[in-house]
């Protein structure tokens, strides 16, 4: 038994392609568990086909199992815990695309697969680590991202999600002048919105972690010293007109207590240059809005910077929702500016490219499969280099294009 | 070709003036949709593949009609023919009939929406069905488009003759690209018109397209109101004399 399997093991690895092919499945029943990867992903597709391709997909669900044989494939989530982990944070067009296939996969990336690294070696005894991730609009920041946090939310750690910080700082009806700090302003509509979210991602935390003050809301409601963060929580989702303060609380509570150790936090911001940019926010006097005038945006900044253990933060610079901001910027220099940089200042940058040619074959193996690319000649060599030389291999674009092909 | 003889004698060598008499046209009319090109210039062959064909493997024709090209003028292709492999005309040329203002990068995002949104509603019929219905489905954006206009075109139609002071609507047969017209513009003009207020272009589009490809909805009962006019006014038919 094990002699044939070595032998199929390095049949197996001279081919450059995994070749599909049909196997007795008597063979593998008993394998022990020194098959090697290649080899359960191989085992995985048992379609024939003519040409060897680039296998899309694995059955290695577990971010944390994630290495750099599965580059290029797409792992599966399932609808349920997509809707604990991700109730915000992943990007409209992948939402639809979900809805439609019925399934939720993601493919796994260099720059996720690095930052996973870093992440499974991080010393909680240190001040948080930040990490950036960079890119060309459309080059898949956002769902390296998502990638980060479902593998944190399979390593039970706590997940401070905010999924796009441009919402924060433009088109708000409603600002309030804070009731905490008159020169702040609230935004009650946001901050409730973030909280439903937030309190979704992470129930099972909420009742665990207790709050260190007392906090007083108006003459009759007040939180005392010791009741858990989930009162905090409700306070803000019931009264809307506390929310910004509740956002307040949660953040300076979590910092605190990370470093005690009960839990892990993971800080993760998409489009953290809007902290540091401008506003179109104006007061009634029609005066613009500096960004550190909101109180959301006051207390991320706090959350951001790294004086606090026990975790790690995870950020995205972006172009498509910035304020005031050139098309072509993509640089976290040009984006965060002078300020924004010197306070993020040291940070990990991670640059997130186009596909490289084994994931775009894998990425079209996967629309074919779910029968997306419905066009005669979609399906043929022509076809595919058209398609690559329409994208020029940009993960956005692609989508978009095979979208009405 | 008669037209160059035609020409000679009229002692119009020289100019590239394409004025061509159809046979449909009536003399002493003018004709007003012209091109610049006189009728010895060839049209630009963009098929890749015409290209790609080793000149071993051609037969003697070819190899003559390629000799022969050599020499001919050929027009300049339009900046909307490419050799895409994913190109269509009858895509085109709706979009280009969608188009208002010359705005064609919105008559052509329309478009393609209007293709993902009936492609994401097949999806969600196909999933939502059983296993016997899931072969019925057709999830071809491309095909429900073309088979949906093919379902509008109209077979007969009615065309204004002046007969003894009065307009009489006679019943006429309708050449290919004169149906293939009605069918695009009455489903772009149920669009525009009948559509909710909030409603995207896309949305209604792609409603609309799907209905005409089962046979039902606003577009199929404007063409069989035509069929039912053009069938009452029968008697009127000896009026037409071509």
């Amino acid at each position: 038994m094990l002699k044939g399997m070595t032998r199929l093991v390095s049949r197996v690895h001279k081919m450059q392609k995994l070749r599909i092919r049909k196997l007795d499945p008597g063979r593998f029943l008993h394998s022990g568990t020194q098959a090697p990867q290649c080899l359960v992903a191989h085992l995985d597709n048992q379609v024939p086909t003519e040409s060897p391709r680039a296998i899309s997909r694995t059955l290695e669900n577990d971010p944390a199992k994630h290495g750099e044989q599965h580059v290029g494939q797409h792992y599966n989530i399932s609808i349920q815990e997509l809707k604990t982990v991700f109730p915000h944070g992943l990007p409209p067009r992948f939402v639809m695309q979900v809805k439609t296939f019925n399934e939720a996969c993601l493919m796994v990336r260099k720059p996720a697969l690095e930052l996973l690294h870093y992440l499974k070696n991080t010393n909680f005894a240190h001040p948080a680590v930040r990490y950036v991730l960079y890119g060309e609009k459309g080059t898949g920041k956002t769902l390296s991202l998502c990638h980060i946090i479902h593998f944190c939310a399979k390593q039970d750690w706590l997940i401070l999600h905010i999924p796009d910080a441009h919402l924060w700082v433009k088109n708000c009806r409603d600002l309030l002048q804070s009731t905490y700090n008159k020169q702040r302003f609230d935004q009650p509509l946001e901050a409730s919105v973030w909280l439903k979210n937030f309190k979704t991602a992470n129930e099972r935390f909420l009742s665990q972690i207790k709050v260190q003050d007392k906090y007083v809301w108006n003459k009759r409601e007040s939180t005392e010293k010791g009741s858990p963060l989930a009162e905090v929580v409700e306070q803000g989702i019931m009264r809307v007109r506390n929310a910004t303060d509740a956002v307040g609380i949660v953040l300076k509570e979590l910092k605190r207590q990370s470093s005690l150790g009960i839990f892990r936090l993971l800080v993760a911001v998409d489009g953290v240059n809007a902290l540091w940019g401008r506003t179109t926010l104006k007061r009634e006097d029609k005066s613009l809005i500096a960004p550190e005038e909101l109180a959301l945006i006051y207390n991320l900044r706090k959350m951001v910077k790294n004086d606090w253990q026990g975790g790690a933060i995870v950020l995205t610079v972006s172009q498509t929702g910035s304020l005031f901001k050139p098309r072509k910027a993509y640089l976290p220099q040009e984006l965060l500016g002078k300020e924004g940089f010197d306070t993020l200042d040291p940070f990990i940058p991670i640059l997130v490219s186009n596909y490289n040619p084994k994931e775009f074959e894998a990425c079209i193996q996967y629309y074919l499969e779910n029968s997306w690319l419905q066009h005669e000649k979609a399906h043929t060599e022509e076809g595919k280099k058209e398609l690559l030389f329409l994208s020029n291999r940009n993960p956005g674009l692609l989508e978009r294009l095979c979208a009405y092909l | 070709m008669a037209a160059p003889t035609v020409k000679v004698a009229l002692g119009w060598s020289g100019l590239g003036l394409g004025v061509r008499r159809a046979a449909l046209r009536l003399p002493g009319l003018v004709q007003v949709r012209w091109s610049r090109y006189g009728p010895e210039y060839q049209d630009p062959q963009t098929d890749k593949e015409y290209y790609r064909k080793p000149l071993a493997q051609l037969t003697e024709e070819e190899t003559y009609e390629r000799e022969l090209r050599k020499t001919q003028v050929i027009k300049a292709a339009p900046a909307t023919k490419t050799c895409s492999v994913f190109e269509d005309p009858v895509i085109s040329k709706f979009t280009n009939m969608m188009m208002k203002g010359g705005n064609k990068i919105l008559a052509r995002s329309l478009m393609t929406q209007t293709l993902e949104a009936v492609k994401r509603k097949q999806f969600e019929k196909y999933h939502a069905a059983s296993a016997e219905e899931q072969a019925t489905i057709e999830r071809n954006p491309y095909t429900i488009f073309h088979q949906a206009l093919k379902n509008c075109e109209p077979v007969i139609g009615l065309v204004p003759i002046l007969k003894g002071g009065h307009f009489y609507q006679v019943p006429v047969p309708l050449a290919d690209r004169r149906r293939r017209f009605l069918a695009m513009k009455w489903m772009i003009t149920e669009c525009r018109e009948k559509k909710p207020r909030r409603m995207l272009m896309p949305e209604k589009l792609s409603q609309e397209l799907l209905e005409a490809f089962y046979n039902r909805g606003p577009v199929i009962k404007r063409k069989h109101d035509m069929h039912k006019m053009a069938e009452a006014n029968r008697a009127l038919a000896h009026y037409r004399w071509w």
